[in-house]
């Protein structure tokens, strides 16, 4: 029962960072029907600019963990609207149905290669804001940086929810997200929309990458693994639901700690996998989706 | 074009084909992982042999002609050694290379050099087959001069059970050629003390969570924990444990000595022990003045060498090479090969001083004698007591 616990736990607190960074996917998906597909690099970007400004390298500690938090938000925003406006917008534009895979892709590889001549390309550790000593839950031993990690993640989520349900500017996102030329003709300005929600899916991304750079090491190869899994969750949960993202993390990171404990750990990457088979089979528009009607 | 014309540009290109040939430098390769998880062994290989090599060419070069580096990374990709090695071998036109910090790449690259006949020096990779790949071909090219796996895992096993008295070992292993050979060489120096391991676990290069693996060791009993892996997952394991709350000790491969363990596993990887060759401790005035020299030269963070093993093998693979091409005066594959094999004056190394270190039959300088343990205290490794 223990085991069991600890492996929920730790598959949660996984999970969670899958979450975080399906979320950024739908936030895109949901204006423009398109996706970052570098938001592994923009978690990986967020993470390295937090370093450069608590870690010992570059001259540091310049800051306090916490007070970093919101300097690695706007950057992480800035990036977002850079993608949108140098990969995105042109390919919306042309009304492509394709060009901003390539060019977002083409992003994440120049992002990466950039992180990696200005911080190298060795792994990195991330000064802890927590203490790292764990504490006990019923017999599974937690660390508060986990915790941290999961309350940070629900709080930036929630965030962004109520912001589009309660606030004006919110509507304005939901409505695009509706449909976007009808909203256009209501005098929303949906480019403008488009790349706030940009700026908004790689804020999310840097802030967990700041948040999460304690627990997995640092490094400018960190976000290729991790913005794959995460685009597998952004399948199964659903690409137009935020409960999808949680449900769906929280499934394959339990998954794989569960499958490498009880099977073998030499085949902990293959349930998720294949529940996104299955998803795909079953449910294309993923668990919490709703099916879109295309007419043609 | 007249005759005169011809002859004229003839004798040019004579001439200037033969003035350069006498100060002609003598070309070696390079080629290890100077990028990615290897990187801080592989640049401190190439650290260690451009100290051995601008030491050589100071004094005069080896048979009146400097040593130049072609240096290339094979970023630990087993196809990027390939190339590497075929184009140092068809372009370049090497007479040996040294070098090798992964023993995948190692074995998918060097049956070039020994179908060319140009001598390999192995100064880092550890696989145990490394120097076996053509051990039933009449001549060998491949040599080494690190301490190879059955010594290691031998040493691993030896401190776990028979020195400290552990009976229920794990291992963990990365999934990568290096992890896996590693993994079958402890597996059976353990079955000859009669011993099991209570679990045999696998990760994946990049891994961040390793709670898997650990619970399953942590269930299973075991009290000791030996690894086969390289700094940032064995980074992984160390902290992982910390999360568990699972303490026992880790005993591992010599990867456990890598900066990048030591830096990201911080306090956790305190009294983890490992099988060095080399450790940063200026014990003789020979490693004195290597280390001195080496920080001089490069200015590592804290002092400290980022890998020191690999430095030392480096250098000393460099000065094991000049000996032989020395001995040879010549610089044809074969010549030195056989010059290796029959190392008539002792060479002075760092690690150690070798006396004939290689025969035909033993391709290996490294033995029991100069390996010892190191252990991780305070962010360095110390000899342990």
């Amino acid at each position: 029962m223990e085991i069991l616990l600890q492996l929920v736990v730790s598959g949660i607190a996984l999970g969670m960072i899958y979450a975080v960074i399906a979320f950024g996917y739908q936030l895109t998906f949901a204006t423009s029907g398109t996706l970052n597909f570098g938001q592994g690099e923009a978690l990986m970007l967020g993470a390295l600019v937090g370093l450069s400004l608590v870690g010992t390298i570059h001259g540091g500690p310049y800051l306090s963990y916490w007070l970093m938090i919101p300097i690695v938000v706007v950057f992480g925003a800035l990036q977002g609207m850079f993608v949108e406006w140098i990969a995105v917008r042109p390919a919306i534009r042309i009304k492509s149905e394709f060009g901003w895979i390539m060019s977002t892709i083409a992003l994440a590889i120049i992002f990466k290669n950039v992180a990696e001549n200005i911080w190298g390309k060795d792994v990195l550790p991330f000064p802890s804001p927590l203490s790292s000593e764990p504490f006990t839950v019923l017999g599974a031993n937690v660390q508060p940086m986990q915790v941290a990690v999961v309350i940070g993640a629900l709080a930036i989520m929630l965030a962004v929810e109520i912001f589009n349900r309660k606030s004006i500017y919110g509507k304005a996102v939901v409505a695009t997200a509706n449909d976007r030329d009808a909203a256009g003709l209501m005098g929303i300005n949906t480019r403008l929309v488009i790349t706030f929600s940009y700026a908004l899916s790689s804020a999310t991304a840097a802030f967990a990458g700041a948040l999460i750079a304690p627990l997995t090491l640092t490094s400018a190869t960190m976000g290729a693994s991790l913005g794959l899994k995460a685009f597998a969750v952004a399948i199964i949960g659903g690409l137009t639901s935020g409960m999808g993202a949680i449900v769906g993390g929280i499934i394959l990171g339990i998954a794989e700690t569960a499958t490498g404990f009880y099977l073998s750990t030499g085949y902990k990457e293959v349930p998720g996998l294949v529940l996104l088979l299955l998803v795909l089979a079953v449910k294309p528009s993923g668990l919490f989706g709703k099916a879109a009607i295309k007419k043609v | 074009m007249n005759f005169k014309m011809k002859a004229l540009v003839a004798g040019v290109v004579l001439g200037f084909s033969m003035s350069s040939m006498a100060a002609e430098p003598i070309k070696i390769g390079v080629s290890g992982p100077f990028t990615g998880g290897s990187a801080p062994m592989g640049v401190s290989m190439r650290d260690g042999v451009r100290l051995a090599v601008n030491e050589i060419n100071a004094k005069g070069g080896v048979l009146g002609r400097k040593i130049e580096l072609i240096e290339r990374d094979d970023e630990a990709k087993n196809e990027r050694g390939v190339q590497v090695a075929q184009e140092l071998i068809n372009k370049e036109h090497v007479v040996a290379t040294v070098g090798y910090i992964n023993t995948g790449v190692a074995l998918a690259s060097q049956r070039f050099y020994q179908q060319a006949k140009i001598p390999v020096m192995n100064n880092v990779a550890t696989g145990s087959i490394v120097t076996k790949q053509f051990a039933n071909q009449p001549e060998n090219y491949i040599f080494r001069n690190s301490a190879n796996d059955t010594i290691q895992s031998a040493m691993i096993v030896d401190e776990a059970i028979g020195r400290r008295g552990f009976k229920k070992p794990a291992i963990l292993a990365d999934s990568t050629n290096y992890g896996q050979l590693g993994r079958e060489d402890l597996e059976k120096v353990l079955e000859k003390k009669g011993v099991k391991p209570v679990a045999v676990e696998k990760y994946n290069i990049g891994d961040v969570d390793m709670t898997a693996q650990l619970l399953r060791a942590k269930q299973a009993g075991a009290d000791v924990v030996l690894t086969y892996g390289i700094g940032p997952e064995l980074a992984q394991i160390a902290n992982g444990m910390q999360k568990l709350g699972w303490k026992v000790p880790i005993v591992g491969s010599w990867t456990l000595a890598m900066a990048n363990f030591i830096d990201n596993a911080g306090k956790n990887g305190d009294g983890t022990r490992m099988p060095q060759t080399f450790i940063q401790n200026p014990d003789t005035p020979k490693r004195k003045a290597f280390i001195d020299a080496y920080i001089k030269a490069y200015n590592p963070p804290g002092g400290r060498m980022p890998s020191a093993v690999s430095a030392a093998q480096g250098y000393d693979s460099v000065y094991l090479l000049a000996a032989a091409i020395q001995q040879a005066g010549s610089t044809e594959g074969p010549k030195i090969a056989a010059a290796l094999e029959d190392l008539k004056t002792p060479v002075e190394g760092v690690v150690t001083t070798y006396n004939k270190p290689y025969s035909h039959s033993d391709h290996e300088a490294i033995n029991f004698e100069n390996t010892k343990f190191g252990e991780v205290r305070d962010g360095r490794v110390v000899q342990a007591k």
